[in-house]
């Protein structure tokens, strides 16, 4: 079995620093990896990396994190992801990693991901410039996420994003804004490779659960959705099986 | 019209100025704050990380919007371990 601990939205700044601690402090007990969803800071600089490193690094289990929109901000990208890397925090980007875990091989691929919108209900590839830039990021963000998925060897994999895949996780929000919460590539992308779950953030008011087209399951795991530090999955129970059928 | 005149509701520009100055004015950064119109002003609803981002988000749009009677019901989230874990088969 792996265990693994996710959270996002978690918006760091000096005034929130030390809050998680007290629970990030029990990881090492509970989860063999931690998976951050983006929005890890209010407005990208790098002075708010600094307090992200702080708060989440040295923790005694490994950390990987995608970017939120929020980390874009302040267009100081390269210097907030060096600012993680230096604490040894994992930012992916349309890559992934697998961890040797006690309980087997965690593969993790990430990316920011983009809105769009979902089935029946998303913007087109068609029109003026910007329109088809917006819908190509979509896409070019989406394709990155399906080539990091399928490119792993692991016992369980996961993929983590920021905008979520599914409409299902986004329940409480707004309709009209859903195209801006998500896009449906990114569970196409999801189900292109046998991903266990999905993990993404950026839906403050949406809801917990979801399942992709193919059935895949989805976790929105937004800070103010969860309403507690993290939230920890167990997965992989049937390589335990297999071992003891080995045996 | 964005300024409130007597004792006229807000309008649906207000609300739009007021949802677009939760996300857009540096100080606060909010997306996730839920501006609600009622007959006699805003509710402004949804959860920050700090006591302090719910006390700027509502000088700030006080300050922007003095005669809008505001009310807010936003709150800290809380950040406890986990009590429970989700078994996924």
């Amino acid at each position: 079995m792996i265990r693994i601990a996710a959270v996002g939205d978690v918006h760091m700044d000096e005034d929130v620093v030390g809050r998680f601690r007290p629970a990030l402090d029990e990881l090492p007990d509970c989860a063999d990896a931690l998976l951050l969803a983006g929005d890890l800071t209010r407005h990208g600089t790098e002075s708010e990396a600094r307090c992200v490193a702080r708060e989440f690094g040295n923790l005694g289990v490994p950390v990987i994190t995608v970017l939120g929109n929020h980390e874009h901000q302040c267009d100081e990208v390269p210097q907030l992801v060096k600012v993680l890397e230096d604490v040894g925090i994992t930012v992916l980007e349309g890559t992934g990693m697998v961890l040797e875990c006690a309980g087997g091989r965690l593969g993790v691929a990430g990316v920011k991901g983009f809105g769009g919108g979902f089935a029946g209900r998303c913007a087109s590839d068609f029109g003026e410039p910007e329109m088809k830039s917006f819908v190509q990021t979509t896409k070019d963000s989406a394709d990155a996420l399906g080539r990091a998925l399928r490119g792993l060897e692991c016992d369980v994999l996961v993929a983590l994003t920021h905008y979520s895949p599914v409409p299902d996780t986004l329940a409480g929000e707004p309709l009209e804004i859903y195209p801006f919460l998500g896009c449906y590539q990114l569970g196409q992308a999801i189900d292109s490779a046998p991903t266990a779950l999905a993990l993404h953030g950026h839906a403050h008011h949406g809801s917990e659960r979801g399942t992709t087209p193919g059935g895949v399951r989805v976790r929105n795991v937004a800070h103010p959705v969860i309403k507690q530090a993290y939230s920890v999955f167990h997965l992989g129970d049937q390589l335990d099986r297999a071992q003891v059928s080995r045996i | 019209m964005t300024e409130q005149h007597g004792d006229a509701p807000p309008d649906e520009y207000v609300e739009a100025e007021i949802q677009r100055l939760l996300a857009e004015d540096p100080a606060i950064a909010e997306q996730g704050i839920t501006v609600v119109r009622l007959e006699r002003g805003l509710v402004l609803y949804g959860e920050v990380e700090s006591p302090h981002r719910r006390e700027e988000i509502l000088r700030r749009v006080a300050e922007r919007f003095p005669d809008v009677p505001i009310t807010s019901d936003i709150g800290v989230i809380r950040t406890q371990a986990p009590t429970q874990v989700e078994e996924l088969p």
